[in-house]
């Protein structure tokens, strides 16, 4: 039997175990492990397109909170039914078409990330003509004038008043459905002859434009592939919390992908999704150190905001004794796994 | 009139320093010239115009009957120019074979959705990509390198895995920036035997730069002096190893 072929074997076992596992939490798991689970989903998601742009294509990018609220937006609009909407639109009312626009929520998923990519495509030629802080500045910018925008146009978004009452359509098998998909999706891109470009880019800009890569072409499939995923993942997001509003958005949620892929390891996918899942996982059950705490001879009032020191203290340990994150640049591979079970040939 | 590589008058200014003036050469199918000069002589500055790195303030680079001055690099190199730098410039944390690999990705026929949904068409096409270009490493005998990291190698060897990943652009015009930097007399030796195979091989018109005069000499066919931007001298590495201009640009004036 061929590697390749054993390997294509293990990958369709692994993913059929993930989702045995996700159809025992489905249906024996409380409400609240669903929802983490859901949440691990979503993130890996929206870090491992993230990590297309950041880590592969080593371009700081600092808008998908952008994509991911235009994704939310989009996805929320089409799923709503016009007579919800005119209940909600109580200050000003929603323009046509999008008032009778009405789509089953698969529809309205790739909507999301297809409008996601539209707005990417949009704004690429002013952010790809520069690089480095500059560019990681108009991201910012970017990211920072979708938000305004949702807040302003009364019309379209509902301004500050956001969208609530969504269907919670995310379910276990949407979410892991399609974070499996972008994963595998992705790995291929960038274990193939367009992610090598993009490292080449990576690496060394000048070295890569003389071997014939044509660095905006490449950057820019990266960043729409990256916006179309972070869109989708932003309509899954929409119909798990099934409230929206702009201040859902802000850098604030740039700022946790950005460090979710800088402790897994900058350029690494495995990296992604462990960091995304020690994320979505860490913020829940570190919960407990907000909590009032009583040691008997000690108690220790609740402290808010606790886990945000726990969480930052963790980052910096992570980056004094691994510098270049969980991962490195280093990829799970089977050959590793059976190495260590000791049961692949050595060498 | 040929055609085939030409600059003419190749002015390169910036703000108001001439890093070169008025450079002309007009290069054969198969020849084999260098182009030397003291440090700072714009050496570098001529490559960089024929590349496309620099867009040059007037004059012509005329490459198979085309203007190409002002074009983007990497339409150059698509149009058949390669190039290798002087201050070594690999993909360091990519492996060796992935750095050739990468030199065919300009090639390629199929889509970036080909690649990410797994086709068969993309997958024999990127077998293909790995099967050549470990024939070039096989051909710079960087075989048993295959798959360490780019940065970690020797010196040497990191310039070799530079030509390589320049010839893997399948080039009819190879340009080197000082191959020999940093090399000793054995390794410079081996590497003119190379250059003199590769361009039979790959029916490949060189264009060189390099300090070491042994290799110069030995190896090219014909030479040009630059000094501060202007070519003091042209000819056989006989006749130049005579001109009284090369001699005063490289030692100074006799006392």
């Amino acid at each position: 039997m061929s590697k390749s072929r054993r390997n294509f074997i293990l990958n369709i076992a692994a993913i059929i175990v993930l989702f045995i596992i996700l159809f025992l939490f489905n249906s024996y798991g409380t409400n609240y492990q669903i929802r983490i689970l859901n949440n691990i989903a979503v993130f890996i998601t929206l870090a491992v397109s993230y990590n297309l742009v950041n880590g592969i294509c080593g371009i700081l990018h600092l808008g998908p909170n952008a994509f991911i609220t235009i994704g939310a937006y989009t996805s929320a609009l089409l799923t709503m039914s016009a007579a919800e909407k005119q209940m909600t639109y109580i200050i000003q009312p929603l323009v046509w078409p999008l008032s009778v626009l009405h789509t089953p929520f698969v529809l309205s998923l790739i909507a999301g990330g297809v409008m996601a990519t539209i707005f990417a495509l949009l704004i690429s030629f002013p952010v790809f003509r520069v690089r480095g802080d500059y560019l990681a500045i108009v991201t910012l910018g970017f990211g920072e004038v979708i938000r305004v925008l949702a807040n302003a146009l009364q019309s379209i978004t509902n301004g500050p008043l956001g969208l609530k009452g969504l269907v919670p359509y995310t379910n276990l098998w949407w979410s892991w459905g399609v974070a499996v998909v972008t994963i595998i999706m992705v790995q291929k891109l960038i274990n193939g002859s367009y992610g090598r470009a993009m490292k080449s880019i990576r690496e060394d800009e000048i070295a890569a434009r003389a071997m014939g890569i044509d660095p905006f072409k490449h950057l820019l499939l990266a960043f729409l592939i990256s916006a179309f995923f972070s869109g989708v993942a932003g309509g899954l997001l929409a119909h798990l919390i099934t409230t929206i509003s702009p201040t859902l958005f802000t850098f604030f949620l740039t700022f946790n992908l950005l460090i979710i892929i800088v402790v897994g390891g900058l350029g690494s996918t495995t990296g992604a999704i462990i960091g995304a899942a020690l994320f979505a996982w860490g913020g829940e059950a570190l919960r407990v150190v907000e909590r009032p705490l009583d040691l008997g001879f000690l108690k220790i009032p609740g402290v808010p905001g606790m886990r945000m020191v726990i969480f930052s203290i963790i980052l910096m340990l992570v980056i004094i004794f691994a510098r270049r994150g969980i991962m490195g640049r280093n990829e799970f591979s089977w050959d590793w796994l059976l190495t260590k079970l000791r049961l692949g040939e050595r060498g | 009139m040929n055609d085939f590589f030409r600059l003419e008058d190749l002015v390169m200014q910036f703000g108001g320093l001439t890093a070169v003036s008025d450079f002309s050469i007009t290069m054969q199918p198969g020849e084999l010239v260098g182009l030397i000069g003291p440090n700072g002589a714009g050496k570098t500055t001529v490559f960089n115009m024929i590349t496309g790195f620099l867009n040059p303030t007037s004059g012509r680079v005329i490459w198979q009957g085309q203007e190409v001055a002002g074009l983007a690099v990497h339409k150059i190199t698509e149009a058949g120019i390669a190039r290798t730098f002087q201050n070594i410039r690999l993909f360091t944390d990519l492996t060796v074979l992935e750095n050739v690999m990468v030199s065919f990705h300009q090639h390629i026929r199929t889509y970036f959705w080909e690649a990410m949904l797994g086709l068969p068409t993309y997958q024999r096409e990127e077998k293909r990509i790995r099967d050549t270009a470990m024939e070039f490493l096989q051909e710079m005998g960087l075989v048993h390198l295959a798959k360490e990291k780019a940065g970690g190698l020797a010196y040497g060897q990191q310039r070799r895995l530079e030509i390589a990943r320049a010839l893997a652009t399948r080039p009819r015009l190879l340009l080197l920036d000082e191959p020999a930097a940093g090399m000793n007399p054995h390794e410079t030796n081996e590497l003119a035997e190379l250059v003199r195979q590769l361009r039979d091989r790959h029916s490949l018109t060189i264009f060189l730069i390099e300090h070491d005069m042994k290799f110069v000499m030995g190896l090219c066919e014909r030479i040009k002096v630059l000094d501060y931007g202007i070519t003091i001298a042209e000819g056989t590495p006989a006749e130049i190893q005579q001109n009284p201009a090369v001699i005063k640009a490289y030692l100074g004036e006799p006392k």
